[in-house]
């Protein structure tokens, strides 16, 4: 497990994740979880498929997996793991036909298109590869080939920003055409609930994302959710809360 | 409760979330694509994502259409059809051109209408509330609404539905969820809607 997607602090393996934090608990304050393979060795999809299975039993949440997905198989044996849908990032620049075989066999809605975007003088570069190459593309140039791609969601992640805390970087979405209508999240850069609230309000984004290190401290992320509900922000309410449902059924 | 409880294998779905679902409920649930065995089942689960046409394709080819219907129809076994599974309950589909489908109710089952959305995107994808007519059967212990977790772009009109509706507004009313006698259905992912869902999966197998 890193905390973060390109300054990568390893904060423990999946024995440590098990111990020190309680996947099914914290399913109770987000709506989905995204669960990124960012091994920089070779990329190991059945060892993957098992730490999801593992990771995500007692978790009834939507779970996008992702990372290395690079055939049909790999995304096919994630689908039977417990994801739901698979993130691609390298893939929809260098393998178009992936996205579309994908897309023919599990439908668009099992796409979730993942682009790392880093502020230059020209705008936003896009970046792939673990983040490590840069594209000739800009997200303003590039973006309209996104809106042809059989995708079913947009997961847009600020480079600069990811793991700061210092908020989300909404310059990037000045750059989107309006031609991208699949739902938008935004990444990178959420560091305390009221920034997940400036995500919620601007009308753009329809979901936001955070890897910070607060999800880790304490109960940062049950408080933020709770802020958030106060605060009349539209996320869902599960009647039974969780303690009461384990009681209930076991 | 032992029941035989059957989730239907035609390659399509997270067969795995639904059988981690029932689990975690106290139930056994088995995963199987024969015919012979669905056709002997308690219960049924039909998952389902991917386009209406291939997944009618495979359960005919697969000879499950038919098992299901004997099951259903001529003993009785109940079914849930989850997110593309109970739209294949259904008449017929649209997708990837007209595919008939089940046909354990009547209802067609259509993509969302530009004018229906007005401005809404597709898929209609996240968490979104449902409401119930009445808080009994398959919506036990529910008030009148509780939030689950939808992902799609195709939607089935609640019209001529003599059933147990739960409604859900994207632009235009759809069903979220129906139970017809033995046959239930839910536009939304029971096993990905929380406690919510577990709930709602609880009540199903209690039916």
């Amino acid at each position: 497990m890193l905390s973060r997607n390109f300054r990568l602090q390893k904060v423990g393996n999946i024995q440590w994740l098990q111990k020190n934090y309680n996947f099914s608990r914290i399913s109770f304050c987000i709506d989905e979880l995204i669960i990124l393979d960012v091994s920089r060795q070779e990329r190991d999809i059945p060892k993957f498929c098992n730490c999801i299975k593992t990771l995500t039993e007692g978790c009834f949440i939507p779970i996008a997996a992702g990372g290395g997905i690079r055939t049909i198989e790999h995304a096919k044996s994630l689908l039977q793991s417990g994801a739901d849908k698979v993130v691609l990032n390298s893939s929809i620049f260098s393998n178009l036909g992936l996205v579309q075989q994908i897309a023919q066999e599990f439908g668009r809605q099992s796409i979730v298109a993942s682009v790392d975007a880093k502020r230059s003088d020209m705008g936003y570069t896009i970046w792939t590869n673990n983040g490590n190459i840069p594209q000739d593309s800009f997200l303003g140039n590039w973006s309209s080939n996104l809106a042809n791609l059989p995708i079913g969601e947009l997961y847009l992640n600020s480079m600069d920003r990811d793991g700061t805390g210092q908020g989300y970087d909404f310059g990037m979405l000045d750059h989107l055409p309006k031609s991208i209508t699949v739902p938008l999240i935004i990444a990178g850069g959420a560091g305390k609930d009221q920034h997940l609230g400036e995500g919620l309000s601007d009308h753009r984004v329809d979901a936001v994302a955070t890897a910070h290190l607060f999800n880790f401290v304490g109960d940062g992320l049950v408080k933020a959710r709770e802020k958030l509900l106060s605060d009349k922000y539209n996320l869902p309410i599960w009647d039974v809360e969780f303690n009461k449902f384990k009681k209930l059924y076991n | 409760m032992k029941q035989n409880i059957i989730v239907i294998d035609y390659g399509a779905g997270n067969l795995w979330s639904v059988l981690n679902a029932i689990r975690y409920l106290g139930s056994q649930a088995s995963i199987s694509g024969n015919p012979e065995e669905i056709r002997g089942a308690e219960c049924l689960i039909l998952p389902g994502v991917g386009s209406f046409r291939k997944a009618m394709e495979t359960l005919q080819h697969s000879n499950l259409a038919q098992a299901i219907l004997e099951a259903v129809q001529l003993r009785g076994c109940k079914i849930l059809g989850i997110c593309l599974g109970m739209q294949l309950l259904g008449s017929h589909g649209t997708e990837d051109g007209d595919t008939v489908g089940l046909g354990l109710i009547p209802n067609r089952v259509d993509k969302f209408t530009d004018r229906e959305l007005s401005g809404n995107k597709i898929p209609h994808v996240g968490f979104n509330t449902v409401n119930f007519a009445e808080c009994k059967g398959l919506f036990s212990n529910f008030s009148d609404e509780a939030d689950f977790y939808f992902v799609h772009s195709y939607r089935m009109l609640p019209e001529n539905l003599q059933a147990r509706l739960a409604i859900c507004h994207y632009g235009v009313e759809f069903v979220a969820a129906f139970e017809k006698n033995n046959i239930c259905g839910t536009q939304f992912h029971p096993e990905k809607s929380q406690t919510n869902g577990l709930m709602l999966l609880d009540n199903f197998l209690k039916l």
